[in-house]
């Protein structure tokens, strides 16, 4: 079920990892379904529809896949997979980001010292 | 001063809406324009992971229809690797071919 939001061909460009992978379809399906998503919360949050309808509208979006909603998103690492402790500004887990600005790969970045 | 009357205020408040082009809703319904105020995520969420460009095997596949040949040293130093730890005995375990196999090897 999960596996036929999955692209057909790999198309990421970095690590990819198993997890990566997930997360990235994650994000695709989201993508796919958020104006639809929004449209049923809508109907659900808007009061002078019929109760009927709002109730419908609840019962469609909660059956919808699990994929398709933005809780499942989880921010990782781009350069090692990691799911924890990810810098966001920089999309790097706390080892990588130390590597990759000791290596001064990421501009502006240096290591404090006084 | 005299204090306009609820008609009055309602007819200004109608005519406010219109103007700035906001919702007319006085008795405060909840009617979700909220949600339809936000801004897709989608497409920076979507975005997130570096999406894959071309690569040196596609650059090889290119070159090919001009007759020149390159090699991926990455790939290679990888692939001989791979030959010398399955010269070592460490390489990868062979893949079971039928599920019927491995019931076989678990209840001896």
């Amino acid at each position: 079920m999960a596996s036929a939001f999955r692209a057909k061909k790999l198309d990421l460009g970095g690590f990819v990892n198993i997890k990566v992978i997930r997360d990235h379809t994650k994000r695709k399906a989201y993508e796919q379904f958020e104006p639809q998503r929004q449209a049923l919360r809508y109907i659900i949050r808007n009061t002078s529809l019929p109760q009927r309808m709002r109730t419908q509208a609840q019962l469609q979006l909660a059956q919808t896949s699990c994929y398709t909603r933005p809780t499942q998103i989880k921010n990782r690492c781009t350069m090692g997979g990691v799911g924890r402790s990810v810098l966001r500004a920089f999309r790097m887990g706390r080892f990588q980001f130390r590597l990759n600005a000791l290596e001064g790969n990421i501009p502006g970045v240096k290591k404090a010292s006084w | 001063m005299a204090s306009a009357s609820r008609g009055r205020l309602l007819e200004l408040a109608k005519l406010q809406c219109s103007i700035f082009s906001t919702t007319f809703n006085p008795n405060r319904q909840r009617l979700g324009n909220k949600i339809l105020r936000q801004r897709l995520r989608g497409p920076t969420l979507a975005a997130y992971y570096p999406r894959r460009s071309t690569t040196v095997e596609d650059v090889i596949q290119e070159f090919k229809k001009f007759d020149l040949a390159g090699f991926n040293e990455d790939e290679e130093t990888r692939l001989e690797s791979i030959q010398i730890a399955k010269l070592r005995g460490k390489g990868a375990p062979k893949k079971k071919r039928t599920p019927s196999d491995t019931k076989k090897k678990g209840k001896r």
